[in-house]
């Protein structure tokens, strides 16, 4: 008999008060019931030390005004000059110092950004690039999310941050893909550094040179050797070797903007082929058909696994 | 068409009084250091402001937390996350025996240690659950994963608790 017969949400609804009266039935004679009530109940007696929005508040304040008040060139303008136009020097304040670009795609949607430098960021559906335009030149760090083909002109060391992971190069091309629970980058040219995080809080660093491609998925780190020289996803076409079917559902739904139901489905399964990004059902025949996973599609977006 | 400024200090304000403090709380489960997490809520908060003609203040929440996940990365130090329980002490009726009442104050030790000893990944989730109160949709907003995603690191959590508790 398995050791949890419930499901891998089981829990969680029955905290948050969603399961059916059948539902809560069979948990009340499981095995466990009690304890997990027991524990339950004991996290309503924990608090953590309070919070003080007045005085947080006021210590930002604090901080914003006294960086304002830093620029010399400000003391010295008579308050007058800024209602005239033009005045550049008004300009390179510090509220223009730390402007950032922001840049993201929807779903279906991609993207190319140039940096500054003219390094080139390919942006895949529904991912998030962040960074900042000045000084660049020896400050070349950006936030992201999602997935995105980078093409880095030699230069200062570039870095990537994500939730997942962390990636630093000199000047090369790599692929990164970071979102939820699943971090994975592939270089295609030069060199590349890979920093993640491991459990027990200790980081993990990785070098990749061209061919190598590098995985975190569930905490298990995977390497493996690739061919092409740039990413298909960049010419229409998804493609993913061993890769867990949630990681490809997800790409399908961001790629098409779907809604996939997968409850009852093994979702760790690995899948090897792609998917074109030009018409929904051959994408969908292609992902499914292998796996031997039939399915129906709903009303417009919705699509539910069987 | 009404469009709130960021810059504008009222509408900061109320970005600020909405959030802070989820925001706070979340990095402190993170790393288990009050003052740390405070310090990264304030940066994130100056960002917002330096920044605040280019955020749509209705973007303004997943901005702020999509930076506090990033900036997290290179913190690598964690320290205990320190749970009170105050609440148990006002809770305790003079009916308990003396004997009850140290059975209680033994179990949520052992709770505490657990949760403690929780994958970074389960606690935060488990403790914006039960110490913030969130719904699991607003936490998956927070972390930036799927409310079944959430569900999943919630069940899981609650499965390592029992195991780590019944083992002591």
């Amino acid at each position: 008999m398995r050791k949890e017969s419930f499901d891998e949400t089981f829990l969680a609804r029955w905290v948050a008060g969603e399961l059916t009266p059948e539902e809560t039935h069979a948990f009340k004679e499981s095995k466990h019931y009690l304890e997990y009530k027991r524990i339950n109940e004991g996290m309503d007696l924990l608090e953590i030390p309070s919070y003080n929005h007045e005085a947080n508040l006021a210590k930002l304040y604090n901080t914003i005004d006294t960086k304002a008040n830093t620029t010399k060139v400000k003391k010295l303008i008579p308050y007058w000059v800024y209602r005239v136009a033009v005045v550049l020097i008004v300009a390179l304040g510090i509220l223009f110092f730390n402007r950032t670009n922001d840049y993201e795609t929807n779903y279906g949607e991609q993207e190319i950004v140039t940096l500054p430098d003219n390094s080139k960021v390919y942006l895949n559906a529904n991912s998030i690039l962040d960074f900042n335009k000045n000084n660049w030149a020896n400050n070349r760090v950006l936030d992201f999310n999602g997935e995105a083909f980078f093409d880095v002109e030699k230069g200062t060391k570039f870095s990537v941050k994500s939730e997942e992971g962390l990636v630093e190069v000199l000047g090369t091309e790599f692929n990164i893909i970071s979102r939820e629970d699943y971090f994975e980058v592939k270089c295609h040219e030069g060199k590349v550094k890979v920093s993640t995080l491991n459990e027990n809080n200790t980081t993990t660093t990785t070098i990749l040179t061209v061919g190598d491609a590098f995985r975190v998925v569930e905490n298990m780190v995977e390497k493996w050797k690739f061919k092409e020289d740039k990413p298909t996803w960049l010419d229409g076409e998804s493609s993913f070797k061993d890769v867990p079917l949630t990681q490809v559902i997800k790409s399908l739904e961001n790629q098409y903007n779907l809604d996939v139901n997968s409850s009852s489905v093994d979702l760790n399964k690995r899948f090897t082929g792609s998917f074109t990004h030009n018409d929904v059902k051959i994408a969908l025949q292609t992902v499914f058909g292998p796996m031997h996973i039939s399915y129906s599609i709903d009303n417009d977006n919705t699509i539910t696994l069987k | 068409m009404d469009k709130k400024s960021v810059c504008e200090k009222k509408n900061y304000e109320i970005i600020f009084n909405n959030y802070s403090e989820s925001m706070r709380n979340y990095m402190y489960y993170k790393c288990g250091d009050l003052q740390q997490a405070e310090d990264l809520v304030q940066d994130a908060f100056i960002k917002l402001w330096n920044n605040c003609e280019k955020v749509i203040f209705e973007k303004a929440k997943s901005y702020l937390f999509t930076l506090a996940n990033n900036a997290f990365f290179n913190e690598v130090a964690h320290k205990k996350v320190v749970l009170n329980h105050q609440k148990l002490n006002l809770k305790v009726s003079t009916n308990e025996t003396p004997q009850f009442i140290l059975e209680e104050k033994e179990f949520m030790a052992k709770l505490t240690r657990a949760i403690d000893s929780l994958p970074p990944k389960q606690r935060e989730v488990f403790l914006l659950s039960r110490i913030d109160k969130k719904k699991y949709a607003e936490i998956a907003e927070i972390t930036g994963i799927s409310v079944k995603a959430v569900e999943k690191r919630m069940s899981q959590a609650l499965v390592i608790l029992r195991e780590k508790i019944g083992n002591v």
